[in-house]
């Protein structure tokens, strides 16, 4: 768009933005696509006028100039049409004409998104692509030492233990005493994690269960999903299904009047129940699902009216102290299903997380505990939390666990790692240094959103509009027009391929070290790093 | 050389085992010395009877007794026979490469393990990961492992060739004769089985009806097999009955990617929306359409869809032209060859189409054109202005008999009453002074206008506005009459009272508005040097008037940066005046002006532009004023709802405000008096970058005539009936519909758009938006 008048302070150019799309007058059919489909209605039909000096050789004649006109796809440059490099334009363009391209300069974009005092909010996770999960490796391979086996003709029993696991020689005298154990589920170690419905689509929503409910019983692999916090669907409560699911209460507490009615009605209890207390992407900070995604849809799963906005609180209104929490919240979430379903909190990978776990090895009913590091993603946060708070997983997931085997308690209370696993597509890699470190299984979001339903999303600042219902593929928009690009069967499909590659690859890595029949969980000797400060912290070994 | 004769190899020298590397060399020199059968009495040796190489074409045979150790037959050749007498322990034939041999007992684990050629024939059962990785070479026959018995877990891993046969007689496992997890990886080979089995690899392997050829193979081949582990009379049980024995082959990689488990659409019917009823998930919550849609879509599940807007805003010529005239719609007469009724029109909205837009204004019009705002030259409403003398006077509509008195008979008075003239109402102007006209006529520098201009319009006013009331001031009494005498009161009675400065000597300065008076009679003496005090556009054409009498040294001083603009600064400009600011000036001596800081400028006259006041000493109190001031609502009326107040009475400004004034005025009151609602409703002006000046030739600079100018508006927000909306269109979405008379539009194929926009793009006057759908529930 031409300037009109005088320059604002915010006017920029395209050389100004993150994004600039690269337009080729050459290839291009004017077919419309790229336009319909932009998101963000960042490009549009320009007219552009061409001058040609028309110089007669030897100047006999006088030179003269020609005008011409012509029609071409133009970039605009204000902050609210500014370009989220999503590249649906290229996607859809059926001649390659058009493809949007990152700036290598740090933009000047950034210092505009703050119209009217807001900061910046946006969806995805903290732009910043590295990772030092990547850089774990696993160094110990067993070469003709001890039984070294085969992950293509071995059987393994890739399963983990969720839910307070008591010592062998305590369990007769514990339920002899008390007439009760905690419960325990022997479940898949890579969790789906928290992704609310409303935050996703429905069409995703389904995708992610319909798929999580053909591993378990198509392919015999017990894999859960968490609803994250709004609510569930009252269909999917009495089914059996259920089973397959973990519980999400958080500070929102939304639909969980519609959890309490279906009890009566449950045909299976759920897998588990998660107390959010924190999220890696936004530590400290609450959840927003803004009044235009709330449709009647969303509002009759939460147990709210449509068309307003649902904040949550960044702490349970009541809770003021992990013991408070842990008395009141854990105690009672146990209650509504006679203890027979594990409970357990999760919370903002921090520094502050070893009292939390302390005040968990004393409470019989605690089932795990869930730390999510500073590389998860979220739907929405505001930018300054995404970017720059936070506590990355491993350290701490490691001080946990060696606090753990401090208190001789490692095989006890399970640890729940997440945040940015797979963030380069290494989900395996990742899952396994962090269940070597030792947790007990990991919880992913962001990846399945990428592999399952090709979320565009990156760390190098790409498309990231979860936030307001705008994504181009319909996982995170309640709007019909876009949550239908997606179909929730071939969601399912890939989400399958995830589990199934997920799979095959956790036995490429953990074959070698000799494990077939337990995760090697704390298995720490196994893992090496070419970074001394990384390999003294995380107690492995220093390769180079 | 003939055959020697049986040589025999002892396992046991002096009580003390033979080396296996001993033994070898000992085998391998035998074979070079010409024995082609041996004897080995084996104590635990390994790899017995392989690389027999030397003896060429000729047959060796190796007969084992004893304890035989490890390989037995490792990399053996085509030539040799070995017959173990007894079991046999790991890795029979380990990479055979062609010798036959027989075990007449029981063998270990490992059994053919990675054999290519060959035959071994096991008169027992074998261990685990029997007839893993065999191949099977194209050049030769592929290799033969015949087990009598039952084999050991894991057997037949990553076979890629070869044919087993399990013959499942006295088996280890009565249960199961192919072990557990038999077959994983195999991708090649055949496996002949008979009696119970526990599973295979379902993902490799799958177990295949036997052929005729293939049951012609197995039996024939059995009783060679049952011939050399000299098990003859089995033959009729184990060939006796097809139907006990099975195949397995080997799965081919496309036949693996489809398991046995159903597929997700299968599952997604079958299971999940069985367990949560019709429509899964959220069946029970909504009812809408969930099935998958494209990304390019048309109706109503486009995202964007493009609005023809065709007049739906103003364009800003006439939105910023207080006056209210379309001067748009002036040009697109003008291109349609109308020029008459273009010039006619302004008389619908002004009396003074030549002497304000033509002279007087500064154009308000010209500054908000679009063209302006991208450095490119307004087109020029000064030529339609000054063209307008020619204008055809409208016809009024019929007459009403109402009656609306008007108090002052200048720009402002004049304009509602030739509005509601136009109205067939009857105005009746109470001017004070002896002509009309107000300060157009009185005090605007003749330099800026010909009077015959004035007179021109003035005359037109005076031929359709019959009642006028000359040289008569109105008092408060007179006021009251009025009221009860008409209709309506519309005060227009302007500013008249110059605004003084209370400083010592203020009474030695001439008002503004006084001298102008006097200069446009040429009645003003002003001396040499000539200090205004207020640089407005009033002080301007002060100074203008007083170069024009004869002054040589003309400052105008401000308090604040001089306000004024347009032709009156360039006119005074043009006299040579100076303008001082910020300037605070402290008294008037008769020697001229003080300011502070002690500076004084020396003056022979000075006069104070700062503004007037209204002289409302006729206005009863119960009429609201503020500050001098008479108060009003948007439309001009008063706080006595049957009196009006316009112009400069209500607040200083411009020509064509007044002008404005006095048609927004007219149109209140005619409407309160034909009793309709208010009607009155000014559309919004048109976002100025919706228009596309890319269309014109930027290197036109200025205006010859009005049609030149009609050629180079852009037709802001008015469609011009290009027809390229319909030619963009990728979809061919858009058709043009002639609707009655000249009227047409575009419409626009729902159910062909994409709502691409390319329409709002490329339209020149900015008359197609894209807009959001209705939101879908």
């Amino acid at each position: 768009m031409e300037p009109m008048g005088r320059l604002d302070p915010s006017e920029l150019s395209v050389k100004d933005l993150p994004w600039q799309i690269l337009w080729d007058k050459e290839k291009c059919s004017l077919c419309g696509r790229c336009t319909a489909a932009c998101p963000v209605r960042a490009i549009e039909l320009g007219v552009h006028r061409k001058r040609i000096l028309q110089i007669p050789v030897g100047l006999q004649e006088h030179p003269s100039n020609l005008f011409s006109l012509y029609h071409g796809i133009r970039q605009r440059t204000d902050p609210a049409h500014a370009c989220t490099g999503c590249a649906l334009c290229s996607l859809v363009c059926p001649n390659g004409a058009i493809v949007p391209i990152r700036s290598a300069e740090t933009d000047k974009l950034r210092f505009h998104v703050n119209a009217g005092g807001t900061p910046r909010r946006r969806g995805g996770r903290r732009n910043d692509p590295r990772s030092l999960l990547d850089e774990i490796k696993f160094i110990r391979i067993s070469m003709l030492t001890d039984p070294a086996l085969d992950a293509g003709r071995h059987e393994f029993e890739l399963r983990t233990l969720l839910g307070r696991v008591l010592p062998p020689e305590q369990i007769p005298t514990v339920i002899a005493q008390d007439g009760w154990a905690p419960p325990v589920r022997e479940i898949y170690p890579l969790i789906i994690g928290s992704m609310s419905f409303g935050a996703l689509s429905p069409n995703m929503w389904e995708g992610i269960q319909l798929g999580v409910a053909y591993l378990n019983e198509e392919m015999g692999m017990p894999v859960r999903v968490c609803t994250g916090e709004g609510g569930c669907p009252p269909r999917l409560l009495r089914s059996r299904f259920l089973k397959y699911v973990i519980l999400q209460i958080a500070s929102g507490y939304f639909g969980w009047d519609e959890i309490i009615h279906a009890l009566p009605d449950m045909k299976e209890d759920p897998c588990a129940v998660e107390i959010k207390y924190g999220q890696g992407a936004k530590p400290g900070d609450g959840g927003l699902l803004m009044w235009y995604k709330v449709n009647r849809l969303i509002a009759a799963i939460r147990g709210v009216p449509p068309g307003i906005s649902l904040p949550s609180p960044p702490t349970h209104q009541t809770k003021y102290s992990i013991e408070e929490a842990v008395a009141k919240m854990i105690q009672s979430m146990s209650m509504a299903w006679g203890f027979r379903v594990p409970v357990f909190p999760k919370i903002s990978a921090t520094s502050t997380t070893l009292a939390v776990l302390n005040n968990l090895t004393r409470n019989p009913y605690a089932g795990g505990l869930a730390l999510d590091g500073e590389d998860g993603g979220t739907g929405a946060a505001y930018n300054v939390s995404m970017d720059h708070m936070g506590h990355p997983i491993a350290s701490n997931v490691r001080d946990a666990y060696l606090n753990l085997v401090r208190l001789g308690k490692q095989n006890e209370l399970p640890l729940l790692a997440a945040g940015g696993i797979g963030k380069n597509g290494n989900l395996a890699a990742n899952a396994a240094a962090l269940i070597m470190l030792g947790a007990s299984g990991v919880q992913i979001g962001k990846y399945l959103m990428q592999a399952a339903a090709g979320c565009l999303g990156s760390e190098a600042d790409r498309c990231n509009i979860c936030n307001i219902g705008l994504c181009p593929k319909g996982i995170t928009s309640q709007d019909p027009r876009l949550d239908r690009r997606l179909d929730p069967e071939k969601v399912a499909e890939r989400l399958v391929d995830v589990y199934l590659s997920f799979d095959t690859e956790l036995k490429k890595i953990v074959a070698p070290l000799g494990r077939s029949t337990s995760l090697p969980i704390g298995m720490s000797d196994a893992l090496g790093i070419a970074d001394h400060p990384a390999a003294e912290r995380l107690g492995i070994r220093y390769v180079i | 050389m003939s055959p020697k004769p049986t040589i025999i190899l002892p396992g046991m020298e002096k009580g003390l085992r033979v080396d296996s590397r001993i033994l070898e060399e000992r085998i391998q020199k035998a074979v070079s010395d010409g024995h082609r059968v041996i004897e080995v009495i084996a104590q635990g040796q390994h790899g017995i009877g392989g690389r027999l190489w030397k003896a060429g074409s000729e047959s060796v045979m190796v007969r084992i007794l004893g304890t035989s150790g490890q390989r037995v037959g490792s990399m053996g050749f085509p030539n040799t026979v070995i017959d173990v007498v007894g079991p046999a322990s790991d890795d029979v034939g380990w990479l055979n490469a062609g010798a036959r041999i027989v075990v007449r007992g029981n063998a270990t684990n490992g059994t053919g393990n990675a054999m290519a050629q060959g035959k071994i024939y096991i008169a027992g059962s074998i261990g685990a990961r029997g007839m893993t990785m065999t191949k099977h070479n194209p050049r030769f026959d592929p290799p033969e492992l015949w087990v009598l018995g039952g084999v050991g877990d894991s057997f037949a891993e990553f076979m890629a060739g070869g044919i087993a046969v399990i013959c499942g007689q006295n088996p280890q496992n009565t249960e199961n004769v192919l072990g557990y997890r038999p077959c994983v990886g195999m991708v090649g080979g055949k496996i002949f089985f008979r009696g119970p089995h526990q599973g295979i690899s379902d993902q490799d392997a799958r177990i295949a009806p036997l052929s005729d050829e293939d049951w012609e193979w197995l039996t024939q081949n059995m009783k060679e097999f049952l011939e050399i582990v000299k098990q003859k009379d089995l033959l009729p049980r184990l060939t006796g009955d097809r139907g006990d024995w099975q195949l397995i082959v080997a799965r081919k990689p496309q036949e693996k990617k489809s398991g046995t488990v159903r597929n997700l659409k299968q599952f997604r019917e079958a299971v999940w929306n069985r367990e949560l009823g019709g429509g899964g998930l959220i069946g029970d919550l909504t009812d809408r359409d969930r099935s998958p849609i494209e990304i390019i879509t048309t109706g109503t599940l486009r995202r964007f869809i493009p609005l023809w807007e065709n007049a739906k805003y103003l364009p800003p010529c006439q939105a910023s032209c207080p006056t209210g005239i379309p001067v748009q719609k002036r040009w697109a007469l003008i291109r349609k060859g109308q020029i008459d009724e273009a010039v006619d029109l302004a008389l619908l909205y002004t009396p003074f189409p030549a002497t304000v837009c033509g002279h007087l204004c500064p154009n308000l019009c010209m500054q908000n054109c679009t063209r302006h705002f991208s450095s490119l030259p307004a087109v020029d409403t000064t030529l339609l202005g000054k063209a307008s003398l020619q204008a055809k006077s409208p016809e009024p509509l019929p007459p009403t008999g109402r009656r609306i008195a008007v108090i002052g008979g200048g720009a402002a008075g004049l304009s509602v009453a030739w509005q509601l003239w136009l109205k067939g109402h009857e105005p009746v102007i109470y001017e004070m002074r002896d002509k009309l006209g107000g300060k157009i006529t009185d005090s605007v520098p003749r330099s800026r206008i010909p009077d015959e201009v004035i007179e021109h319009e003035l005359n037109r006013l005076a031929e359709k506005l019959s009642h006028r009331n000359l040289g008569q001031a109105i008092s408060l009494e007179a006021f009251v009459k009025l009221r009860e005498e008409f209709d309506f009161i519309v005060i227009a009675a302007g500013a008249q009272t110059p605004r003084t400065l209370p400083i010592p000597g203020s009474d030695r300065a001439a008002a503004a508005l006084d001298f102008l008076r006097r200069a446009r009679n040429d009645e003003a003496s002003v001396g040499e040097k000539v200090v205004i005090i207020g640089a407005g556009n009033v002080g301007c054409d002060a100074a203008a008037e007083a170069a024009r009498a004869g002054a040589r040294d003309i400052t105008l001083v401000d308090i604040q940066e001089p306000a004024s603009f347009g032709v009156e600064r360039r006119h005074a400009e043009a006299a040579g005046a100076r303008f001082l600011w910020p300037r605070n000036v402290l008294a008037i001596a008769s020697t001229g002006v003080e300011l502070s800081g002690g500076e004084v400028l020396p003056a022979d006259t000075v006069i104070v532009a700062v503004g007037d006041q209204p002289d409302l000493s006729f206005l009863p109190e119960e009429i609201a004023t503020q500050r001098g001031f008479v108060v009003v609502d948007d439309r001009f009326r008063s706080s006595d709802p049957r009196v009006f107040a316009i112009g400069d009475a209500v607040r200083p400004g411009l020509l064509t405000e007044a002008i404005g004034a006095g048609r927004i005025a007219a149109e209140a009151i005619d409407d309160l008096l034909r009793g309709r609602q208010e009607t009155y409703d000014r559309l919004p002006m048109l976002d100025r970058r919706r228009v596309k000046l890319e269309y014109f030739d930027p290197r036109v600079l200025s205006f010859e005539d009005p049609a030149s100018c009609a050629l180079q508006c852009a037709s802001c927000g008015a469609c011009r009936d290009c027809r390229l909306c319909e030619t963009i269109c990728p979809e061919s979405a858009i058709t043009r519909r002639t609707l009655e008379g000249e009227a047409f539009e575009y419409v626009v194929d729902a159910d062909r758009c994409i709502g691409c926009g390319f329409c709002a793009g490329a339209c020149p006057t900015g008359v197609w938006a894209l807009v959001e759908n209705d939101p879908m529930e």
